[in-house]
């Protein structure tokens, strides 16, 4: 434990030298307005910026995109509570009462407490890291590649499960991202597999472009595909004199964020879209132990403290598994693992021993980060709802020259843009269709991880399959599988014994 | 909605029949030895098998107790707008090369504009030559990251 709070002073040296801390700054800026602009999650919004950090080196690189993950995931609140619109997927449940807060006039001390609660939960999540990662990084050393496989398995399915829709259509899209990350150089043995005689395909999929359509221009399409007096929007900006919340707000809200930073933390730990479970889950126990569980819905305070919460908290210990474990659960995550490998970072229990700079100054980065957003989105809120009075039809335009001119940037191809207009074309008939995104990205970027391990497993195993069930670990994370997959039929079969709803 | 979600099937249906026929013009090798091919060919059967799941359950569910939601039909005017748009963006792909970023910029800009409905001549020039400007600024000037020459050689 010494050992961790002294290596977090390092990195305190690390993250708080100018440059880093000039870069954390943009990338919560960026985050901020990557949150509030609708058309850009943090999906996209990393993905366009990784060409922004190629010049950097590997440790701002990383800061300055975790600085836009968790940058986005305040600024999504902002328009989740001025204009009922969720910024990004994980802010939907805030919507419910902070946009009634903003009706009441409310708006400053929703969108203050939801500051606060992100600050503190960011804040608890972070020392929650500093003690588990190295831990569990150790731990993580006796994995070998029968226990890697596993658990991939294990989070696909649990991604699956948890992501809303049909288990069976995410279950394809996992599938389906998986064989489009065969593309390219086999891993293994050096030869190239669907390629169609093309150079373009030699070193497989461009897996931003593929982020950038599925996730940028998907969303923009989906916006333009509606009538154009549905393209304007009212904002209620508030003043800045009636941001802060009263004491009573305070005290009401204290215990919902520290609820919400617990539940966030365990759920970002797990596989799966967590800041997006984690607040629906915050929201679930704040409504049932609440003395005045009608007020939910009407404008509770707690209703918004303890999903913001939550969902930040989630945010960083997501981190965990991509930093100890090299398997990023959830797609942010996915596009950050992508741009450590682009700086030469290979995440993975080695991390913290063969570069101690990237993994300690990113942690207490996330600290600084955290300190900038609260500064930034106090004192700023009006500026940043001033943003959103931008009409839609300027706006889409805007995100749409800058998703084309961010690809180009990456490989200086157009064939890469090409790729990306095509993903977001079937993206955009994805939504339609209502299959989840998600696992496709997912599967891409750990797919040549996963195809690795399951043939170095049945080398070492000679050809035996028994080798995922032999070994504990291995066996347990597909008990989990075998678990998860088990959950829709239950609940078909719960559904069927207690017939029709009325 | 039911036949369009048919068709959705098919087509995953029929990409994993393309990766399980791809697959075996690989080397295949044995579960110990495994080729380039097995993984992906693993991959085609799962994907076949679960659009053949996913299917087999569309079909043979009846029309009332379907639960799939129903899709929000797009006005035709929204969804030639859409296509206008996409359209407008592969186009501007076409010639990004041929005349250059700041031109295909500033013409992206100005069409995708006037498809959104904005109908003011002064911020139709006005809007995307600054967001032309700004960005060939930003990335060619500030970040050094070369963008194409074309015709204007800028």
């Amino acid at each position: 434990m010494v050992e961790s709070i002294q290596h977090l002073f390092t990195g305190f040296g690390i993250a708080a030298t100018a440059t880093n801390l000039l870069y954390c700054l943009l990338g919560a800026v960026a985050g901020t307005l990557v949150g509030i602009l609708p058309g850009l999650g943090p999906i996209a919004g990393i993905a366009l910026l990784i060409p922004v950090t190629f010049g950097l080196n590997p440790t701002s690189a990383i800061i300055m995109l975790c600085g836009i993950y968790y940058g986005a995931m305040y600024g999504g609140s902002t328009t989740s509570i001025l204009l009922n619109v969720p910024g990004e997927t994980a802010s939907v449940i805030t919507c419910i009462d902070g946009y009634q807060m903003a009706r009441q006039g409310r708006a400053g001390p929703a969108l203050a407490i939801c500051a606060i609660g992100s600050f503190t939960a960011g804040t608890l999540a972070i020392f929650g890291m500093v003690f588990l990662a190295p831990p569990l990084a150790e731990a993580a050393l006796a994995f070998g590649p029968p226990e890697y496989f596993s658990l991939m398995v294990c989070g696909f399915i649990v991604l699956s499960n948890v992501t809303g829709g049909s288990l069976i259509k995410s279950l394809m899209m996992a599938v389906l991202g998986l064989i489009i990350g065969t593309a390219g150089l086999d891993p293994v043995t050096g030869e190239y597999r669907f390629t169609f005689d093309t150079t373009y395909l030699l070193s497989g999929i461009e897996f931003v472009a593929v982020a950038i359509g599925l996730f940028g221009i998907a969303e923009v399409l989906a916006n333009v595909d509606q009538p154009l007096e549905k393209l304007e929007q009212s904002v209620i900006v508030p003043r800045f004199r009636d941001l802060y919340p009263s004491l009573q707000d305070l005290k009401a809200s204290v215990g919902a964020i520290l609820r919400g930073a617990g539940i966030g933390f365990g759920v970002g730990l797990i596989p799966g879209p967590a800041p997006v479970i984690a607040t629906y889950a915050s929201y679930m126990v704040e409504k049932r132990i609440s003395t005045h569980p009608e007020t939910f819905g009407t404008g509770a305070i707690e209703g918004v403290a303890g999903p913001e919460s939550a969902n930040n908290a989630a945010c960083q210990s997501a981190f965990i598994p991509l930093f100890v474990l090299g398997i990023p659960f959830a797609p942010p995550t996915a596009i950050l693992l992508g741009a450590l490998m682009i700086h030469g970072v290979v995440p993975g229990p080695m991390m913290i021993i063969e570069h101690p700079d990237v993994f300690w100054g990113v942690i207490a980065s996330m600290y600084i980060g955290n300190f900038i957003l609260l500064l930034l989105n106090l004192p700023f809120i009006p500026f940043f709802a001033g943003i959103l009075r931008i009409p839609k039809k300027i706006l889409l335009p805007l995100v749409m020259l800058f998703c084309l001119t961010g690809m180009y940037t990456v490989n200086n191809s157009v064939n890469d843009i090409w790729l990306m207009l095509f993903m977001g074309a079937l993206g955009y008939l994805m939504r339609k269709w209502a299959y989840d995104a998600a696992p496709l990205l997912l599967a891409l970027v750990i797919g040549p991880k996963m195809e690795v391990a399951f043939r170095q497993s049945l080398m070492l195993s000679h050809g035996n399959f028994g080798v995922f069930f032999e070994r504990p670990i291995s066996l347990v994370f597909l008990l989990a599988t075998f678990l998860f997959l088990c959950v829709p039929a239950f609940r078909f079969i719960i559904r069927r014994f207690n017939g029709p709803p009325a | 909605m039911k036949r369009s979600e048919i068709i959705g099937g098919g087509i995953i249906f029929f990409c994993g029949g393309m990766t399980v026929f791809l697959s075996l013009q690989m080397p295949i090798g044995t579960f110990r030895m495994a080729g380039s091919g097995l993984f992906p060919l693993c991959l085609g059967i799962a994907l076949m098998l679960l659009a053949f799941l996913y299917l087999a359950n569309l079909l043979f569910q009846k029309d009332a107790k379907r639960q799939s939601p129903k899709a929000e039909a797009p006005s035709p005017g929204a969804a030639g707008q859409m296509l206008l748009f996409l359209g407008a963006s592969a186009l501007a792909t076409l010639c990004l090369n041929v005349l250059g970023y700041p031109l295909t910029s500033f013409l992206l800009m100005l069409s995708l504009l006037r498809i959104l409905g904005v109908r003011q001549p002064a911020l139709l020039v006005t809007l995307p030559l600054l967001t032309a400007a700004g960005s060939y600024l930003l990335f060619v000037q500030f970040l050094k990251i070369p963008l194409p020459k074309g015709l204007i050689g800028l």
